[in-house]
């Protein structure tokens, strides 16, 4: 690991336990001369009910991590898990069945299906599963997000916040081990910023949720836990209890 | 799931209804048709039920040829001495004699009444009410010589009343009669559209030239006796050559004979509803290709928010199968209605048929559901399997759509399909089974509609380019566009490019048709006039036998050549056999020998073969050959020659005196030939019409009108064909419609961008209209192309079958291109207006 500014880490709680974890990570596009190394192994850990933001410089890599992590892209080498799982090894049905109970997503553009209601959105995992919905869960949910009058909505009917909501309680909605979320503020304005950082990070203290924020935004990052700082595709360094000038200052350290 | 399709089905109504459109139109044909062919074939049965219902027996000959059965069989008549024999059969109550044959009413204006092909019927009027199949509603039944019963439907239609003379023409002379009575057949006015004349027997014998004989002979079987008893009684006592069989099985026979005639209605009529349907696939699975390309960033969501493959894929084809339901459905009830308008216009023909609802039988409903449903869900197989591979990446706005699968292995696959589809066609063709033929051209489809995306971007960039220069920015924007997704462009076309290519095979075959029996007729046609009666075939050609003689006597006719036929048995199957005399042949038939001594062997009794069957049946000239006549039985003949096939003379030609011996002594002959004298002297169109004014129904032609005449028919069968495609373009055209649509639709954005930066509206619609016309001209130009070589394939395997002339009629095909462009402006016309109605702020500002 090569980093101009090594933060150690601190040292970690025995208790806790990986949620999601990747060793030697490398993701190359094209080939020959115009081979580009989106990662360029990368070894990293989440820790259970933790919030960690990953952040870094565009092209740094770090959505690429999130997406070989969730298995939605396969990595070229190196080994990724999700708890004990190696998600390199599974099949395609199995990645489906992973992504359905084990991983939630939340991204930018809000990306709920235009045609269903917030509601229907945000049952849509349990119905693909196939299993029932825990209605107690739903309303404490969409309550602690606020939308229990926009359920009945369609996404064009609601603001980019109300939005990102429901897209939130449909992440969280079959209680997933871990929640990816890319950017989940990216398309926000500065309140609903703020409502949804708060959010992520009361359901990481009060129901232990693990998260993993991809961000660019040092004021996102600051609600984490922890902060893994990528560059050119490799792991440069990390903050625990980030404050947002901390970030800051990180970030223009590493060229921003 | 279900939820989710259904949503999105919904929040799509207008392409739903477009794809679906051209299911509605295919399944509407089936249904259609099946329901009209039903009804047809329950209203005959019924009918001839219901003619046959008091006829417990009838006698009649045996088939004459051991092939033919039914009511198809050529059965001779027989004595009348057996009707004396029959009264002493115990159980036997009421025998009735019977004879038939053609007797055309003549208008009180003086034209013979036409039928529309229905037969004219010259018929016995049974004495006794409880054997008849005609009730009396005015009048009584003939009386003597003179009289005559008519049908209601006759009757009505040409105003004649009981006391009034009216003309009839007969094989013979023509004559007038008193109408007696007036009849009906059951409820119906008249049988189908067939005239009736109905005469006592001594009169229709003599009328029929069957004086002393009988075609049939009905029994009525007395009260309490077993019909079955009866019947083996009859039997044992008829001589040979007769039979007997029951009413039921008469009836049973016509109803079977009907329904082979309308079988083949229905299968023709089925064929162009499948090829509808065909085009109608081409455009579902490209419809379903675009919507899966335009809902791949959704369908990955569902995925990345835990679908399976299996889910995606089963959501795609729910959605095939929900539109194909309910586009079946409506096209099922659009048939029915369909049908009624059909019947109805048969009705309007003054096609009497007997009351009946329409048949509506569940087979049609199975066959609409699962036809219309079975093209739906299969054309959205292939659309739908790409989207099962749509990783759930896909859904990140930082990917963008990439092509899934390769476009090299769809090239091989479609090089082997088209490969192996003309393969077929070639087998087919040789053996002509048409199912292959048919098989082979369906693969020749698929194959180059698979293929055409590799030409799709060359061509379209050649044929847009008079478009873009001439347009200006609004055109090039248009023909880069069509070139933008060569795939699209291709599969968009493909089902224009059927529906042309059937036409200019059509085009083709239909030329070449009219061309080689043109050609044939002129070459075996040396006589000035042609004279043909109203109806066509042996033995009711509708020409008198009496009017050779007196076209004879007309002055400035030089040589009459009747021409005569009949069928007869030859090695096994049942064939036509024409006959016409040596006298003075060369003036009026060119007969062309390839070998032997053509008019010599006419005075001597033997015959001459076509070309075409001496080479098919290995014959030469010697050959002894054995033949069977219905009336005389089997014999010997020799082939005195071979003879270039022609379709005035047939394949087996005979002089008419050996005619004579083996067929009835008055028959009516089937063309006349006319000669007129050289010079000043000779006869005129009008002059020879005069001469032969009694027989109103003639129709005088002279050799350059005949040819046309024959021409007209070609073109008049060929225009029907083009009527019965025209669904299928139509279809096509919806195809493109809907495409333009989506493409409109997938580029509000960037047609936002072009009006923003100035762009007006006329210059979107020109740019949308642009790529419409060249869509329809590359699907017109592979379409035309590959029909063209599919018409010259069919016909130059029908070589054998008289097709001698292959003509590619070059300003149709043509007329055809302009025509594709024409329709793809007119199926642009919706999509543009859209795309120029675009409101410049939402489009720019949609996501």
């Amino acid at each position: 690991m090569s980093t101009t500014h090594p933060i150690e880490s601190a040292p970690r709680d025995a208790a806790l336990t990986s949620v999601a974890h990747a060793t030697d990570l490398v993701k190359t596009y094209g080939s020959g001369a115009a081979e580009v190394r989106a990662l360029n192994g990368i070894t990293v850990d989440f820790e259970k009910g933790k919030f960690v933001a990953v952040m870094g410089p565009s092209g740094s890599g770090k959505s690429t991590l999130m997406h070989c992590m969730a298995g939605l892209d396969v990595a070229t080498s190196g080994h990724t898990y999700i708890g004990e799982l190696e998600v390199g090894a599974l099949s395609e049905s199995e990645l489906t069945q992973l992504r359905r109970d084990r991983i939630g997503f939340i991204f930018q553009s809000f990306n709920l299906v235009p045609t269903l209601t917030a509601l229907e959105n945000i049952v849509l995992p349990i119905k693909l599963a196939g299993g029932a919905v825990d209605q107690e869960w739903l309303t404490f949910l969409v309550e602690q997000l606020g939308i229990t009058d926009r359920l009945s909505h369609h996404p064009s009917e609601m603001s980019g916040g109300q939005q990102q909501r429901t897209a939130c309680a449909r992440a969280m909605i079959r209680r997933p081990e871990l929640i990816f979320a890319d950017e989940p503020t990216g398309n926000l304005d500065s309140n609903s910023s703020g409502e949804m950082l708060n959010f992520l990070r009361r359901s990481v203290d009060e129901f232990h949720q693990s998260i993993v924020m991809v961000t660019h935004d040092a004021r996102a990052a600051a609600h984490a836990d922890r902060v893994v700082f990528l560059a050119d595709g490799q792991l440069v360094g990390e903050m625990l209890a980030p404050t947002a000038d901390a970030v800051l200052e990180q970030m223009k350290l590493l060229g921003h | 799931m279900w939820k989710i399709t259904l949503k999105g089905m919904f929040s799509h109504k207008l392409r739903l209804v477009l794809t679906g459109l051209a299911v509605v139109l295919g399944v509407t044909f089936v249904s259609g048709t099946l329901v009209l062919t039903d009804t047809l074939h329950s209203t005959f049965s019924s009918l001839f039920n219901r003619v046959y219902q008091n006829v417990d027996l009838q006698v009649r000959g045996v088939a004459a040829f051991s092939n033919q059965t039914g009511a198809m069989a050529v059965r001779e008549p027989f004595s009348q001495s057996v009707l004396t024999t029959l009264r002493g059969v115990r159980g036997v109550e009421v025998v009735e004699g019977g004879v038939g044959g053609y007797a055309q009413y003549v208008a009180k204006d003086g034209t013979a009444v036409a039928t529309g092909g229905a037969p004219t019927i010259g018929m016995t009027y049974g004495e006794d009410p409880r054997l008849s199949s005609l009730t009396l509603v005015a009048g009584t039944g003939p009386r003597g010589s003179d009289q005559v019963v008519i049908d209601q439907g006759t009757a009505k239609k040409f105003g004649f009343n009981v006391g009034d003379r009216v003309k009839i023409l007969l094989p013979g002379a023509p004559r007038y009669f008193t109408i007696s009575g007036v009849v009906r057949f059951g409820t119906a006015d008249n049988l189908a559209g067939a005239t009736i004349a109905a005469f006592t027997l001594p009169t229709a014998q003599k009328l029929f030239d069957k004086v002393g004989q009988l075609d049939t002979a009905d029994i009525l079987v007395a009260p309490g006796a077993d019909k079955a008893v009866v019947q083996r009684a009859v039997q044992r006592v008829l001589p040979r050559g007769l039979e007997v069989v029951t009413g039921q099985t008469v009836a049973n026979e016509n109803t079977s004979l009907m329904n082979q005639l309308l079988g083949f209605l229905s299968t023709a009529l089925l064929v162009f509803a499948f090829i509808a349907l065909f085009v109608g696939a081409f455009t579902i699975f490209n419809t379903f290709s675009i919507i899966v390309g335009q809902r791949t960033k959704e369908l990955a969501l569902l995925r990345i928010v835990g679908a399976s493959r299996r889910q995606v894929f089963q959501s795609v084809l729910l959605e095939a199968f929900l539109l194909g339901a309910v586009a079946s459905v409506i096209g099922l009830g659009l048939g029915v209605l369909t049908a009624m308008g059909l019947d109805s216009l048969l009705r309007s023909f003054g096609i009497s048929l007997p009351q009946g609802a329409l048949v509506f039988s569940m087979r049609t409903v199975l066959a609409a559901l699962g036809i219309g449903i079975g093209v739906t869900v299969i054309s959205a197989i292939s659309p739908a399997r790409h989207a099962l591979r749509i990783p759930p990446i896909m859904a990140l706005s930082s990917y963008s759509s990439t092509s899934v699968s390769s476009p090299g292995r769809r090239l091989l696959v479609g090089a082997v399909v088209a490969a192996g589809g003309g393969l077929c066609l070639a087998i087919g063709l040789m053996r002509s089974t048409i199912a292959v033929v048919g098989l082979g051209a369906v693969a020749i489809f698929i194959g180059v509609g698979m293929l055409a995306p590799l030409v799709a971007r060359p061509m379209a960039s050649v044929l847009g380019r008079p478009l873009a220069t001439f347009l200006g920015v609004a055109g090039t924007l248009g023909r880069e566009n069509s070139m933008r997704s060569p795939r699209r462009t291709a599969q968009t076309a493909s089902a224009l490019m059927i529906g042309l290519a059937l036409v200019s095979t059509f085009s083709v075959f239909g030329a070449s048709i009219a061309q080689s029996a043109t050609g044939s007729i002129k070459d075996a046609i040396s006589a000035d006039y042609i004279i043909t009666g109203s109806l066509t075939g042996a033995p009711m050609s509708g020409i008198s036998s009496a009017a050779p003689a007196v076209a004879a006597k007309i002055p400035g006719v030089a040589t009459v050549t009747r021409v005569d036929s009949g069928v007869f048995e030859f090695q096994h199957s049942v064939v036509n056999l024409t006959a016409i005399s040596r006298q003075s042949l060369s003036r009026t038939i060119i007969l062309r020998i390839d070998s032997g001594q053509g008019p010599s062997t006419l005075s001597t009794g033997g015959m001459l073969i076509s070309s075409t069957i001496a080479n098919t049946k290995h014959l030469k000239v010697g050959d002894s050959i054995r033949v069977r006549f219905a009336k005389t039985g089997a014999t010997t003949v020799r082939i005195g020659a071979v003879f270039k096939p022609s379709a005035l003379l047939g394949s087996y030609v005979v002089g008419d005196g050996f005619f004579r011996t083996h067929f009835a002594s008055s028959t009516q002959p089937v063309v006349l030939l006319l000669k007129t004298s050289p010079g000043a002297a000779a006869a005129t169109a009008s002059s020879i019409k005069a001469g032969l004014s009694a027989f109103t129904n003639l129709k005088i032609q002279t050799r350059d009108e005949f040819i046309q005449t024959e021409q007209a028919q070609v073109n008049q069968l060929l225009g029907l064909v083009y009527a019965l495609l025209a669904l299928a373009i139509l279809i096509a055209l919806i195809g493109i419609i809907n495409t333009l649509l989506l493409s409109v639709f997938e580029r509000t954005r960037e047609i936002g961008l072009l009006r923003a930066v100035g762009m007006r509206r006329r210059q979107v619609r020109t740019m949308i209209r642009t790529e419409a016309v060249i869509l329809s001209l590359f699907g017109g130009v592979i379409g035309i192309v590959l029909g063209t070589g599919l018409g010259i394939a069919f016909s130059s395997s029908l070589k054998q079958q008289g097709i001698t002339d292959i003509v590619v009629p070059y300003s149709s095909l043509v007329v055809f291109l302009v025509v594709a462009a024409l329709l793809g402006l007119a199926a642009a016309s919706w999509p543009a207006r859209r795309a120029a109605r675009l409101n410049i702020l939402d489009a720019i500002s949609v996501e």
